[in-house]
C-alpha cells in the first residue's frame, strides 16, 4: 500500500491533521513520567486491578458440534414420546431433551388412558436418571464386572440348575411390557421346574382373586370413574396412590365438571380410617375403622339388596354398625338410584370384603358400565399366595436360582429373616439399577436401565401398548431385562430388537394398520397405540362366595394402617430429593414418615406432635415413630407411611446448607424416616397392612418432624377472633344444590371499589393471567414437582424446611374446616399472582421487580440485593429467598437443570414467573410461524402436569380465550379481593355435592404450642 | 447582685464554677491517664464490637441463612435493631436544635454526648440495612448514581431507597452540627496541649479558630443555621420516613397512617432514655456531678414521662383504629400481638414503656438517680421490643394461614445486635476520652444564668494564658465568651419568670 493519501476535500485535510496532532498528544507515559502521567498511569492500575478482581466465575466457552447432528438444533427442545417408569401404571410421557438431555417429562395428552397428566412421582423420576449411585456396570460376587463375565457365570450358573432340576423363581413386580413376559416365558421354560412370581408391594391382589371367585378370571378391572354419578371409596387412595392415579384423577375430573352449561358433579363418599387425599377430596367422608369395614360392607350388600330384591341369606342380621345411624341407608339409596352409573372401590386386601365390593358392583350394575373387565388392567398383577408361598421356598432353602426384578423384598417384606435366607440360595440374580438392600445380598447383580435410556414396550391396560424409547445415551453399562434374558438363553440381542420382533408377533396383528413399520413407526411417534384387546373370558356372576362378614375391629386396641405415601410410594423413590422434599398432600410433612394419631387419641395419650411413640403389634413386632396429629382420623386407627427407612438414604444428610446452627436432613448411619415394612405381615398367606391388636405407648422422647404448614384453619384462633370471627374468604366454597340455582353461590358480601387512585395498566398485546378450579384441584401435588423440575427449584433439606424455608415456587395451602374430628378439607394450590397492583414491586428500592408489558410481574435476579422487602410485602407468600448458595455440586444432578431458567444464587429473590421462559418459546415460535400465539400454546408447568386440568392459564387481551371465560365465569374470584392488588391469578369456587351446607365452623384451639 | 444571694432557680451548674474551672473540669480526662475503670470498659466494648463484626463476617461469607428469618418473616432483628438504633439517635439532634431553638439553658451540659450518641448510634443503625441485604457487597446499588445498566435506577417509590437519604442525610447533617459546636472547644483543648499528635489533631480540627468577635459571630450563624434550618426538620423527618417502610406497605399492623408521629415520639422516648442512661455513667465515672446536676434528671425524666404517654396513645388509638375499622386481618393482627405465640414481646414493650415511666410523676424519683438509671435501660429494652412488636408479630401471621410462621433469633444475630453495642460503646468511650464530653464554651455561657442578667465579668485565665502564649500580639481584655446559649441571655423567659 501506497503511503499516499489524497483528501477529498478542505474538512478532511483538517481532520487528518487532527488527527496526527491528537496521536501526538496521547500517549503521555512516552514522556518522562510527571505527576499527571503518574497519577494516570496508577488510576488505570488501579482501576484495571479492581475490574479484573471483579468478575465472579471464569468464562466457559461453549464447543460447537464439528458435524451437526440431525434433528438436533443447539438450544431447541425436542421431545419424544415414551412410557413412564415411575410406578407400574405406566402412564404416558412427553420427555423434553435439550442438547441430548432429558430436562422435564410432561404428560403424554395423546396417550391411551393418562390423557396429558403426570402426578409427582412421573415428573420427579427424571431426576432419579442423574443419580450418581446408579450402577453404572454390572457386579459380580459384589465386585464390577464386564458383561461378558456376567454372562459366563449365569450361564454356569444355568446349565447347573437345568441339569440338576432345581427350582428356579423370578420374582418381580407387575410386567407390563409384553417384551419381557415373552422372555421371562421362555427363559423360564429352559428349566423343568421355573416359575414367575409377580409380587407388588402396594398389592391389589385381593381385587384379583375376588375376581377370580366372582368372574372366574384372576383380573383387575378397569374403573371408570368417569361414568360413575355415586363412587363410593372404601379405602382406596385412587386419587394419590391407587393402582393409576394420572388415569383416575383424570376420570374422576371428568365427572366432575362445572363448566359450560350443563354441569354435573358425581357424588364421591369415601369411608376411610384415615385422612387420605381422596378422602380430602370427598363430597361425604365417612370415618370408619378398617376392621369394620366388613360388617359395614355387609350392612351396604344387605340394604342395596334389599333395594334390588335380591334374595340374600345372612346380611339383614348383621348390626352394631361402625357407621352413624342413616349413612348407609343413604349410600344405599344413591347407589340403587344410579344403579348403571355407580361404581364401588375398595382399597382392602381381604378378598372377602372384595368380594362383596365385587357383589355391590354387581348389584348396581357396575359391570359393563362403570367397570370394565372385558379390557381388564394390567396394572397390577401381584399375587400374594405365590409370594407367600415363594418366602416359604427361599427360606426352607428350596430354591436354587433366584432372579429378582424391580422389587426390595429384604427392604419391604415383614419377614426378617428373608435377608438371611437369601444368603442361603445358591444363586441370587439380581436387575436392580442401584446397590439397595436386596441387590447388596445378590451374588450377580445386572443392572437395567433408567427407563429414559432405554427401549421398553408396556401393555399396562387392554388394547393400549406403548413404547419406551431413550432419549439419552445410557449413563453406564446396563442392560434391559429382555436382553439379558435373551443373552443368557444365547440368543443375544438389542433390546430394541427384540421389541420389535415381539411386536411384530404379538402386537401387530391386533393392529389395524398396513405394515408393521407404518405401525411401528407411528407408535413411536404418539407413543402408545390402540389395538385389540386380548379377549378375557369373564364368566357369569358366580354368587357362592358372597358371605356377609361379621366381627370387627377390637375396641380395646388400636388398629393399624399401614398406607403409601404420595410420592414415596412402596419406598422405590425413596433416593429422590425431589419427592422427599414433596410436602404430603394431607400432612404437609416432609423427610419424614411418622405416626398419624386422631386429636382426641393423641389427647387421650397425652401426646402432640414430635412426642414419640412406641408401636407394638401382639406378633411382637414394635416401631417408635414421631406423632403426627391428623385431624379426620378414626380415634381407633394409628396411620403409618411405608416407603420411608430405605438404606443409604443419609446421602442426604448434607442436603442441606452446612452452617452454625444447620443440622443435617439425617445423620449419617441412620435413614430418612423409618421403615414401617416390619410391621406389616404375610399371615394366611396374604399381604397385610392393616393390622388390629396395636398397643401405642408414648415415649417421653421427642423428634422434630418439618412441615410446610404449620396452621391448619381458615379460622383464626378462637380466642383471637373477633366477635364475628369467621372464616377467612380466602377459600369460598358452596354446594351443588345453591350453585345450580345461582352460579355465583358461595360468594361472600364484600364492598366495591369502584375507584383507583391509580390508574389501570395499558397492556398492548397480551396480559397472561391464570385460574385454578378449586372444585378440580384434588391436591395430588403434581404440579409442585412439575415447577421444580421446569424451574430449577433446589432442594434444601429438613433443617431448612423446619425454618420455613423450602423453596417451591407454586405450593398448595390444605386448609380444614369445622369440627376437627370429621372436618372438610380443602386444597387451594398458590403461586405469584402476578398482580397489576403488585406490592412488592414498589417496594423494591433497587427496582429488581418490576411489571412487563404483559402483566408478568417479572423478578430481575441480577439486580436483587435481597431486601426481602417484597416478600414481606406479598400478601400471598409466595417469594421464596435463597438464604444460602444451594447445593448444585452433584454434576450429575445438574444434568437435570433446565438451561433456560437461571440457577438463582444466594441472596436473592425468586418466585413463579408463569414460566416466562415458555411463554417466549411460544411466542417466538408463532412469529417463526408468522401467526399470533393462539389459546392454549402456552401451558404453565404446573398446567401441563395437572392430571385433573385444574390449572387454566392464557391471554386475558383475546376475549375468545379459555381464561377470559373463566374470568367471566360467576364462579370465578380473586384472594383478598379487597386489597385492590388486582392479581392475575384467580380461583374458581369449591362446589361440594351434598344436599346441606357444611357445618357451621369450628372448634379450634389455639396452635400456639406448635409454633416454639 | 451577689453571686452568693439566693437563687431564683436552682442553678444549672452547681460549684460556683468560673469559667476556668470549668475548662480544667471537663479537660481533665482528657488530659491524664485513662483510669482502669475506661480501660475496662473500652475493652469489653471492644470484644463484643470483635465478635459483632466476627457474626457479620461470617454471616456475609455463608449467608443471611445464618440468620432466623424464614419465607414469611423477611425481617425480624435486623430492622428491629435498626430502627432501635435510629430511634436512639434522635435525643441528640432534638437536644441540640430542637431545644436549642427553644433556648432551654439546660441542654449545654448534655447536648454534646447526645450529639455523639447520635452519630454512633446512626452508625450502628446505618450497618443493619446494609448487612441485611442478601447481597450486602451490592449494597451501593441503592445509590442513584450514573451508572451504564441501561435503564436500571434505583426506584424512588420505594420507602427503603427514602431510608437512604434520610439516614444519610441525618447523619450528615448530625456529624456537620456536632464538629460546628466541637470547633471552639478544640481551639481550647488545642491551647491546653503544648505538643504531640493531640495537639496537631486539635490544631487542625479547630480550623484556626481564635476566639475573636467576628469568628464567634459567624460561628453563630452557623450554628443557628444548621439548627434552624437543617437539623429540626430532620428530627421529625428521619424517624417518619423510617415509619414509612411499614406504614405504606400492605401488612397488617404495618399499614397504619399513625405511624409516623408514633414514630417520632418514640424515637424521642427511646433516644432521651439513652442520654440520660449515658449521663448518668458519665456523671459518676468522670466525676461531672456539678455539670450534670439533678435538675437536668428532673426535666429530661419529665420529658421521658411525656413522651411515654405520647406512644401509650399511639398504641391505644392503633388498637381502637384496628378494632373500629372492620378489617378482620387488621383486627386480628393486633388481637394477636396482644393474644397471640409472640404477646409475651407485647407486653414487656407495654410494661417497660407505659408503666415504667409513671414513676417518673414523683419529683423524688426523678431525682433518685439508680431509679432513673434503670427506669430508663427498662424503657429502651421496651422500645427496642416496640419495634420487635411491630415487625416480627405483624409478619408472622398476615393474610394467608398457611404460610404462619415463627421465629427465633439464631446465634448469629445475637451476637449481631449485641456487636452493634460494643461499635456503640467503642465509639463513645474514644470520644470520652479525646473529645469534651460538655460543650465547654456553651457551658460557660449558662453560668451564673439563674441569677440576674447582668454582664458577668468572666476571665478565662487558662484560655486567655493560652492565647497569650500564642500570639504575641494578644492584648489582655476582659474577654466575654458568650456561648450559643449566651444569645438568649437577656430574655429568656425561664431567668425573667419567678
Amino acid at each position: 500500500m501506497s503511503d499516499k493519501r489524497y483528501w477529498k476535500s478542505l474538512e478532511e485535510l483538517d481532520a487528518r491533521a487532527e488527527q496526527a496532532e491528537s496521536a501526538e498528544r496521547v500517549s503521555p507515559l512516552e514522556e518522562p513520567i510527571g505527576r499527571r502521567g503518574f497519577l494516570l498511569a496508577s488510576g488505570f492500575t488501579l482501576a484495571s486491578g479492581v475490574l479484573g478482581g471483579c468478575s465472579r466465575s471464569p468464562v466457559e466457552k461453549a464447543i460447537p458440534y464439528l458435524d451437526q447432528p440431525d434433528g438436533i438444533v443447539p438450544g431447541r427442545a425436542a421431545w419424544y414420546a415414551t412410557t413412564c417408569g415411575g410406578c407400574t401404571a405406566r402412564c404416558g410421557v412427553l420427555a423434553k431433551s435439550r442438547d441430548g438431555r432429558p430436562i422435564k417429562l410432561e404428560g403424554n395428552p395423546d396417550h391411551g388412558f393418562s390423557a396429558g397428566g403426570l402426578c409427582a412421582v412421573g415428573q420427579a423420576s427424571l431426576v432419579e436418571l442423574y443419580d450418581s449411585q446408579r450402577l453404572g456396570a454390572p457386579r459380580l460376587q459384589g465386585r464390577e464386572a464386564t458383561w461378558d463375565e456376567v454372562d459366563r457365570e449365569v450361564r454356569h450358573s444355568i446349565e447347573g440348575v437345568v441339569t440338576s432340576g432345581g427350582r428356579v423363581r423370578l420374582l418381580s413386580d407387575t410386567v407390563t411390557s409384553l417384551t419381557e413376559q415373552r422372555w421371562i416365558r421362555r427363559f423360564l421354560g429352559q428349566f423343568p421346574d421355573g416359575r414367575h412370581v409377580v409380587y407388588d408391594p402396594l398389592s391389589s391382589s385381593a381385587i384379583l382373586d375376588a375376581h377370580l371367585a366372582t368372574h372366574g378370571h384372576r383380573l383387575l378391572p378397569r374403573y371408570k370413574l368417569d361414568r360413575a354419578e355415586v363412587i363410593v371409596s372404601f379405602g382406596a387412595d385412587f386419587l394419590g396412590t391407587w393402582i393409576s392415579p394420572v388415569e383416575l384423577t383424570a376420570a374422576y375430573r371428568r365427572g366432575r365438571d362445572l363448566e359450560g352449561e350443563s354441569p354435573h358433579l358425581s357424588y364421591h363418599a369415601q369411608l376411610e380410617g384415615r385422612m387420605s387425599l381422596t378422602g380430602s377430596n370427598a363430597d361425604s367422608r365417612v370415618v370408619v375403622d378398617p376392621g369394620d369395614v366388613g360388617p359395614v360392607l355387609s350392612q351396604l350388600v344387605g340394604k342395596v339388596a334389599d333395594r334390588a330384591g335380591a334374595e340374600l341369606a345372612g346380611f339383614g342380621a348383621v348390626s352394631a354398625s361402625a357407621v352413624e345411624e342413616g349413612v348407609l341407608d343413604d349410600l344405599a339409596d344413591r347407589l340403587w338410584r344410579a344403579r348403571g352409573q355407580a361404581l364401588v372401590v375398595s382399597g382392602s386386601e381381604s378378598v372377602r370384603e372384595q368380594v362383596l365390593v365385587n357383589y355391590l358392583n354387581e348389584l348396581v350394575g357396575a359391570y359393563g358400565a362403570t367397570l370394565d373387565v372385558e379390557r381388564p388392567s394390567y396394572q397390577r398383577q401381584g399375587d400374594d399366595r405365590r409370594l407367600a408361598g415363594l418366602v416359604k421356598e427361599i427360606q426352607d432353602g428350596d430354591v436354587d436360582l433366584l432372579l429378582i426384578r424391580g422389587v426390595n423384598p429384604v427392604y419391604d417384606m415383614p419377614t426378617p429373616e428373608l435377608a438371611e435366607a437369601l444368603e442361603a440360595v445358591p444363586t441370587v440374580i439380581s436387575f436392580s439399577g442401584s446397590l439397595d438392600e436386596t441387590s447388596t445380598r445378590a451374588d450377580v447383580v445386572c443392572p437395567e436401565p433408567h427407563f429414559l435410556e432405554a427401549w421398553g414396550d408396556s401393555e399396562a391396560v387392554a388394547g393400549v401398548v406403548s413404547i419406551t424409547q431413550p432419549v439419552i445415551r445410557p449413563l453406564g453399562r446396563t442392560r434391559a431385562l429382555a436382553a439379558s434374558l435373551s443373552a443368557w438363553l444365547g440368543e443375544p440381542a438389542s433390546a430394541l430388537d427384540l421389541i420389535q420382533d415381539c411386536w411384530r408377533d404379538e402386537v401387530f396383528p391386533r393392529a389395524a394398520i398396513g405394515a408393521f413399520q407404518t405401525f411401528w413407526d407411528r407408535t413411536v411417534h404418539d407413543g402408545s397405540a390402540r389395538v385389540t384387546a386380548i379377549p378375557t373370558e369373564v364368566g357369569p356372576f358366580d354368587r357362592s362366595m358372597v358371605r356377609s362378614l361379621s366381627g370387627g375391629a377390637e375396641p380395646d386396641n388400636y388398629t393399624l394402617e399401614l398406607y403409601p405415601k404420595v410420592g414415596m410410594l412402596d419406598g422405590r423413590h425413596a433416593h429422590n430429593p425431589w419427592l422427599q422434599e414433596l410436602p404430603d398432600p394431607v400432612t404437609k410433612v416432609v423427610w419424614d414418615n411418622y405416626a398419624c394419631l386422631s386429636p382426641r387419641t393423641a389427647k387421650h395419650l397425652d401426646v402432640g406432635q414430635n412426642d414419640v411413640v412406641l408401636l407394638e403389634l401382639p406378633d411382637g413386632a414394635a416401631l417408635e415413630l414421631p406423632v403426627y396429629v391428623q385431624p379426620g382420623q378414626h380415634d381407633r386407627v394409628v396411620a403409618v407411611a411405608l416407603g420411608y427407612g430405605r438404606a443409604g438414604t443419609d446421602r442426604f444428610g448434607t442436603v442441606a446448607p452446612k452452617w452454625l446452627e444447620g443440622k443435617p436432613t439425617v445423620v449419617p448411619g441412620a435413614t430418612v424416616g423409618t421403615n414401617a415394612a416390619s410391621l406389616a405381615s404375610l399371615e394366611g398367606r396374604r399381604r397385610r397392612y392393616v393390622r388390629s391388636g396395636l398397643r401405642v405407648t408414648p415415649t417421653g422422647a421427642t423428634y422434630d418432624l418439618a412441615t410446610t404448614q404449620i396452621y391448619h384453619y381458615l379460622s383464626v384462633p378462637e380466642k383471637l377472633a373477633p366477635a364475628d370471627g369467621k372464616d377467612r374468604p380466602i377459600i369460598q366454597e358452596t354446594i351443588l344444590p345453591e350453585f345450580l340455582e345461582d352460579r355465583s353461590a358461595g360468594k361472600p358480601h364484600m364492598h366495591h371499589f369502584d375507584s383507583d387512585l391509580w390508574g389501570e395498566h395499558e397492556f398492548e398485546t397480551h396480559h397472561w393471567a391464570m385460574a385454578v378450579d378449586l372444585s378440580a384441584c384434588t391436591g395430588c401435588s403434581a404440579c409442585i414437582v412439575s415447577c421444580q423440575a421446569e424451574n430449577n427449584v433446589p432442594v434444601v433439606g429438613k433443617d431448612e424446611v423446619k425454618r420455613r424455608r423450602e423453596m417451591h415456587w407454586i405450593r398448595i395451602d390444605r386448609y380444614y374446616r369445622g369440627d376437627e374430628h370429621s372436618p372438610d378439607t380443602v386444597h387451594q394450590p398458590m403461586m405469584c399472582h402476578h398482580c397489576d397492583n403488585a406490592p412488592c414491586e414498589t417496594v423494591c428500592p433497587v427496582t429488581a421487580t418490576l411489571h412487563s408489558s404483559e402483566g408478568l410481574n417479572m423478578q430481575v435476579y441480577n439486580r436483587c440485593v435481597g431486601t426481602r422487602y417484597c416478600a414481606n410485602n406479598c400478601p400471598f407468600k409466595v417469594r421464596r429467598f435463597n438464604w444460602f448458595n444451594y447445593a448444585h455440586d452433584d454434576k450429575l444432578q445438574n444434568l437435570a437443570l433446565n438451561p433456560d431458567v437461571v440457577v438463582r444464587e444466594r441472596g436473592v429473590m425468586e418466585k413463579c414467573s408463569f414460566c416466562v421462559q415458555r411463554i417466549q418459546e411460544a411466542k417466538h415460535t408463532a412469529t417463526s410461524q408468522g401467526r399470533e400465539v393462539a389459546d392454549g400454546d402456552i401451558q404453565t408447568a404446573c398446567q401441563q402436569s395437572c392430571p385433573a386440568q385444574a390449572i387454566v392459564f392464557g391471554d386475558l387481551k383475546d376475549p375468545e380465550s379459555r381464561i377470559s371465560k373463566m374470568r367471566q365465569d360467576p364462579r370465578h374470584y380473586l384472594v383478598l379481593e379487597e386489597l385492590n392488588l388486582r392479581p392475575s391469578v384467580g380461583y374458581m369456587r369449591l362446589v361440594r355435592n351434598r344436599p346441606t351446607p357444611a357445618s357451621t365452623p369450628l372448634a379450634e384451639g389455639e396452635e400456639g404450642s406448635h409454633h416454639g | 447582685m451577689d453571686r452568693a444571694a439566693w437563687p431564683l432557680r436552682e442553678p444549672l451548674i452547681a460549684g460556683d464554677k468560673t469559667p476556668g474551672q470549668v475548662t480544667i473540669d471537663v479537660s481533665r480526662p482528657l488530659e491524664g491517664k485513662a483510669t482502669p475503670l475506661w480501660w475496662a470498659a473500652f475493652l469489653v466494648s471492644l470484644v463484643t464490637l470483635g465478635v459483632g463484626i466476627a457474626a457479620v463476617t461470617y454471616q456475609i461469607r455463608v449467608g443471611i441463612g445464618t440468620w432466623g428469618l424464614n419465607r414469611t418473616i423477611g425481617w425480624s432483628f435486623d430492622i428491629t435493631n435498626f430502627v432501635f438504633w435510629v430511634g436512639i439517635g434522635h435525643a441528640g439532634t432534638l437536644i441540640s436544635a430542637i431545644l436549642f431553638l427553644l433556648r432551654q439553658k439546660w441542654r449545654t451540659s448534655v447536648n454534646r454526648a447526645a450529639e455523639a450518641m447520635t452519630l454512633f448510634a446512626v452508625m450502628c443503625a446505618g450497618i443493619f440495612p446494609i448487612i441485611h441485604m442478601g447481597r450486602p457487597w451490592l449494597a451501593f446499588w441503592v445509590l442513584p448514581y450514573p451508572n451504564f445498566r441501561g435503564p436500571l435506577w434505583v426506584n424512588f417509590r420505594s420507602p427503603l431507597l427514602w431510608d437512604v437519604f434520610a439516614i444519610s442525610t441525618y447523619f450528615i447533617i448530625s456529624a456537620i452540627f456536632w464538629y460546628v459546636g466541637l470547633i471552639p472547644d478544640l481551639a481550647t483543648l488545642r491551647d491546653r496541649f503544648k505538643t504531640g499528635v493531640q495537639q496537631r489533631l486539635y490544631s487542625f480540627f479547630s480550623l484556626g479558630w481564635n476566639g475573636s468577635l467576628s469568628v464567634w459571630n459567624r460561628y453563630e450563624t452557623v450554628y443557628l443555621i444548621l439548627a434552624a434550618a437543617l437539623a429540626t426538620p430532620l428530627v421529625l423527618s428521619v424517624h417518619s420516613i423510617v415509619s414509612f417502610d411499614f406504614a405504606t406497605s400492605v401488612v397488617p399492623g404495618w399499614h397504619t397512617t399513625v405511624f409516623p408521629p408514633y414514630f417520632v415520639a418514640g424515637a424521642i422516648f427511646s433516644g432521651m432514655s439513652m442520654v440520660v442512661t449515658l449521663m448518668i455513667i458519665a456523671r459518676k465515672t468522670m466525676r461531672l456531678e456539678d455539670y450534670l446536676t439533678h435538675r437536668h434528671f428532673d426535666i429530661m425524666t419529665k420529658l421521658i414521662l411525656a413522651t411515654s404517654w405520647m406512644v401509650a396513645i399511639a398504641y391505644a388509638t392503633e388498637f381502637f383504629i384496628a378494632l373500629y375499622s372492620g378489617n378482620e386481618y387488621e383486627r386480628f393482627a393486633f388481637l394477636n400481638r396482644a393474644m397471640g405465640p409472640m404477646a409475651w414481646s407485647y407486653w414487656i414493650m407495654v410494661s417497660c414503656n407505659i408503666l415504667v415511666p409513671q414513676i417518673f410523676w414523683f419529683r423524688r424519683f426523678r431525682r433518685t438517680l439508680p431509679v432513673v438509671f434503670v427506669a430508663t435501660i427498662f424503657i429502651n429494652i421496651g422500645m427496642w421490643f416496640e419495634r420487635f412488636v411491630i415487625i416480627t408479630t405483624s409478619l408472622h401471621r398476615d393474610f394467608l394461614p398457611s404460610s404462619w410462621a415463627s421465629y427465633a433469633p439464631t446465634k448469629i444475630e445475637l451476637a449481631t445486635f449485641a456487636g452493634s453495642f460494643g461499635l456503640f460503646f467503642t465509639c463513645f468511650l474514644l470520644f470520652c476520652r479525646f473529645l469534651p464530653v460538655i460543650a465547654m464554651a456553651e457551658i460557660k455561657g449558662v453560668l451564673g444564668s439563674h441569677l440576674r442578667p447582668q454582664t458577668v465579668p468572666i476571665v478565662d485565665e487558662v484560655a486567655l494564658e493560652a492565647t497569650a502564649a500564642r500570639s504575641a500580639t494578644a492584648e489582655l481584655e476582659e474577654v466575654a465568651i458568650p456561648g450559643p446559649g449566651a444569645v438568649s441571655l437577656d430574655l429568656s423567659p425561664e431567668e425573667t419568670s419567678t
